[in-house]
């Protein structure tokens, strides 16, 4: 009964400023429908200088064949080279194509072969490779097409491909449960991270303690208010996942909402972990910016976990939110089940039992 | 206005920064902590490819197609499956990339010259990963079956004479476009500190005596911005050095442009975090609104991976945020060398939306006062 004075209390505390509510129930969901929108499905469009300098219908069929290409689109055709220089260095191109004259007598001519140059603006090296290799695709294309001295680039194997649970390759279906991980992981670390340390700068924490409430039934009664915030915000965002964009929800939704429970219990750990460490709200907040850059950075979702090096590895292990993003993509996608599933959701308990405990020790020592 | 007080209140709030190790530690070093850290998950360029495979030709040429294909290490055999329901399990745990299932009379075909077949399922989730290792496995494949038939045919292989180069970052390594880049993610820490140092005043009430002093709201303001700002060139310089000595990204530019487009940089973001802290009266919800409304976009759309996107609405969000016009710059002076002549565009966006902004928090300041 006395923890859930506690919980009353927190919630009071949490609801009396509107202006954070209003935010913090609404704005994760919003944030979601932005990100979502701005990755596009796939990578398209990529800006291509095709400076022709031979003039002839075989260099304007390769630059038609380069425009075809879904991921690059030829958007200047500079007269001189020093445009093309130009192009690049504002970053208005991404890749310079370069056709030199002599292009279309070296495809008619048996004894001779072909040169087209690339230039690629290196700075940022994704739209480069997707780029180079578009264009490179173009070129394959095109030889297969017109260039009747080419080798005879028939497969001696039938390579047939099949794409598992994704085969419109959309980027989205990776993209958008990573962010639905992502958001409820940053809500329940602020939430939780807070509020002990917001006690102890207001000077409110001395009254707490000469309640007659254990250490323990002080870290539950902080985290149920988090819990729920990040219950309702999880339901909230994993519908407008499935329903406005079309996510799949192949596996069994109790059971990701089961898993869901476990990793903001685990991260409401982490947060009160930090509570009790740092001594002002400044400090507190600024830790948990550390930590979510860190825990982003290994939760492989913008670098694959095994392509780190071991010790990476190793550290990637007990970064729950790594652990969370497998079982998301593994229930939504993959229709996984606990069977498969199990190392994951075990790690993360693991991880929020030692967090846990740390943190409530911690807490009484630092109490004293 | 009254500079005497201006200066005061930057004494003020520098004791508060240096008051407390922690806080000086993660108000200056921690940005180039997190570039050290970040950096090296972004240096790998190593993209491995975890292949299960059930060979239900077993002769020595479907060994030797496999061999072949792991000979480097980029591609490793991590399972042998002898039921296709077993990848399940594999795809599910993310252990495997692909599945290869090297059919029977594989080998009879192959030496008949008649297309031998070979299957590949391929986990689509990550649509990027998969098509890049879709594309490995189909030119290693295409790879050994071009070289078995030169060896019996004697025919010779070519191609077109394609030349490729990419400028600024030579081998396109991830690290050389990323540190440049992610600097400008990391730098929005010193904004943020000085949105809570602002929220905190309020939060605590010593806000309340600062209003019975006869500071102005300007100088308050100012003052608040003077600290940090200076504090974030400490932390500006101490990423470079570690994006430069450490990571021995290339600097073409001039260090006198770069630490003045950083000064820009840093009154752009600060001037958001003006803004959001003119309205929040407390300490959690500035933290929270800055890294929804600043933060995490800069991460997602602000070009540091995917070049900004070409939807209208996007494209209009990501160009209001100051990172995206920093990543620009700091990718254009550390690798393009260019110069302030090159990128008045950037620059002039970032002052005037730094200006905007401050102006507006000082309107909403003195309501606020009112």
């Amino acid at each position: 009964m006395r923890i859930w004075n506690l919980v009353l209390k927190e919630f009071i505390q949490l609801f009396r400023d509107w202006l954070m509510t209003t935010f913090i129930l609404t704005l994760p969901a919003l944030q979601l429908v932005l990100l979502a929108q701005a990755t596009n499905s796939r990578i398209s469009n990529l800006c291509v200088v095709a400076l022709d300098l031979d003039h002839s219908t075989a260099s304007r069929q390769l630059i038609t064949a380069l425009d075809n290409r879904s991921e690059i689109t030829v958007c200047y055709h500079p007269a001189a080279l020093a445009d093309t220089h130009r192009l690049l260095d504002q970053g208005e191109a991404t890749l310079a194509v370069v056709i030199p004259s002599g292009f279309a007598s070296d495809l008619a001519d048996i004894s001779r072969t072909p040169s087209v140059q690339f230039i690629a603006d290196g700075s940022n090296n994704v739209p480069a490779s997707i780029a180079l290799s578009g264009a490179q695709k173009a070129i394959s294309a095109f030889a297969k097409e017109t260039w009747v001295f080419g080798p005879d680039l028939a497969p001696t194997i039938d390579l047939r491909t099949n794409v598992r649970f994704n085969p419109e390759f959309d980027i989205r279906f990776y993209s958008i449960p990573a962010q639905v991980g992502f958001i409820i992981y940053q809500v329940t670390l602020t939430v939780a991270s807070i509020g002990l340390a917001r006690e102890r700068e207001l000077g409110t924490l001395e009254q707490l303690m000469v309640i007659p409430l254990g250490r323990i039934e002080l870290v539950i009664g902080k985290a149920i208010p988090a819990l729920v915030v990040g219950a309702i915000n999880s339901l909230f965002m994993l519908a407008v996942a499935v329903f406005f964009f079309g996510v799949p929800l192949r596996g069994s939704l109790p059971l990701l909402f089961v898993l869901t429970l476990l990793f903001i219990a685990t991260e409401i750990g982490y947060g009160i972990l930090i509570s009790s460490i740092a001594h002002t709200q400044h400090q507190a907040i600024l830790f948990v910016f550390v930590l979510a850059m860190v825990d982003i950075a290994f939760s492989g979702y913008l670098v694959r976990i095994k392509n780190l090096p071991v010790a990476l590895q190793a550290i990637a292990q007990i970064v729950p939110l790594h652990h969370y993003l497998t079982i998301i993509r593994g229930v939504m996608l993959k229709g996984a089940g606990l069977d498969a599933l199990w190392p994951h959701a075990a790690a993360i308990l693991l991880i929020g039992l030692l967090v846990t405990t740390v943190a409530v020790r911690n807490l009484s020592r630092s109490l004293d | 206005m009254s500079i005497p007080r201006l200066l005061a209140i930057a004494r003020k709030e520098f004791r508060h920064i240096t008051r407390d190790a922690r806080t000086v530690f993660l108000v200056t070093v921690a940005p180039a902590f997190l570039l050290l850290t970040l950096s090296y998950i972004f240096s790998l360029d190593v993209n491995r490819v975890d292949i299960a495979v059930r060979d239900l030709d077993r002769t020595p040429l479907s060994r030797a197609l496999l061999a072949s294909l792991t000979a480097d290490g980029d591609m490793v055999i991590v399972a042998r499956v002898e039921q296709e329901k077993e990848i399940e399990s594999l795809f599910a745990r993310e252990i495997a990339d692909l599945m290869l299932v090297i059919p029977h009379g594989f080998a009879d075909a192959t030496l008949k010259d008649a297309p031998a077949e070979m299957l590949c399922t391929v986990d689509g989730a990550d649509a990027i990963a998969a098509s890049q290792t879709i594309g490995l496995l189909e030119s290693r494949v295409n790879e050994w079956g071009a070289n078995l038939r030169v060896q019996r045919t004697n025919s010779a292989i070519g191609g077109f004479d394609v030349s490729s180069r990419a400028w600024y970052n030579e081998s396109l390594k991830s690290l050389i476009s990323m540190v440049p880049g992610m600097m400008a993610i990391i730098l929005c820490m010193p904004a943020l500190a000085l949105a809570l140092a602002l929220a905190r005043e309020i939060e605590t009430g010593s806000f309340e005596s600062l209003i019975a002093t006869p500071t102005q709201g300007v100088e308050y303001l100012l003052g608040k911005l003077l600290a940090y700002e200076i504090s974030g060139m400490v932390s500006v310089i101490l990423a470079w050095l570690v994006a430069t000595l450490w990571f021995r990204v290339p600097f073409r530019g001039n260090f006198f442009s770069f630490l003045l487009l950083a000064a820009d940089y840093m009154i752009a973001s600060m001037g958001i975090s003006l803004v959001i802290a003119s309205f929040v009266r407390n300490q959690q919800t500035a933290m929270f609104l800055i890294l929804m409304v600043f933060f995490v976009p800069s991460f997602f759309i602000a070009g540091l991976i995917t070049p900004v996107s070409d939807e209208p609405i996007t494209r209009a969000i990501a160009l209001g945020l100051p990172t995206t016009h920093f990543i620009t710059i700091c990718r254009s002076i550390f690798l393009k060398g260019l110069g302030p002549s090159a990128l008045w565009k950037p620059a002039l966006t970032l002052l005037g939306s730094g200006i905007a902004t401050q102006a507006l928090s000082l309107a909403l300041f003195k309501k606020k006062l009112a």
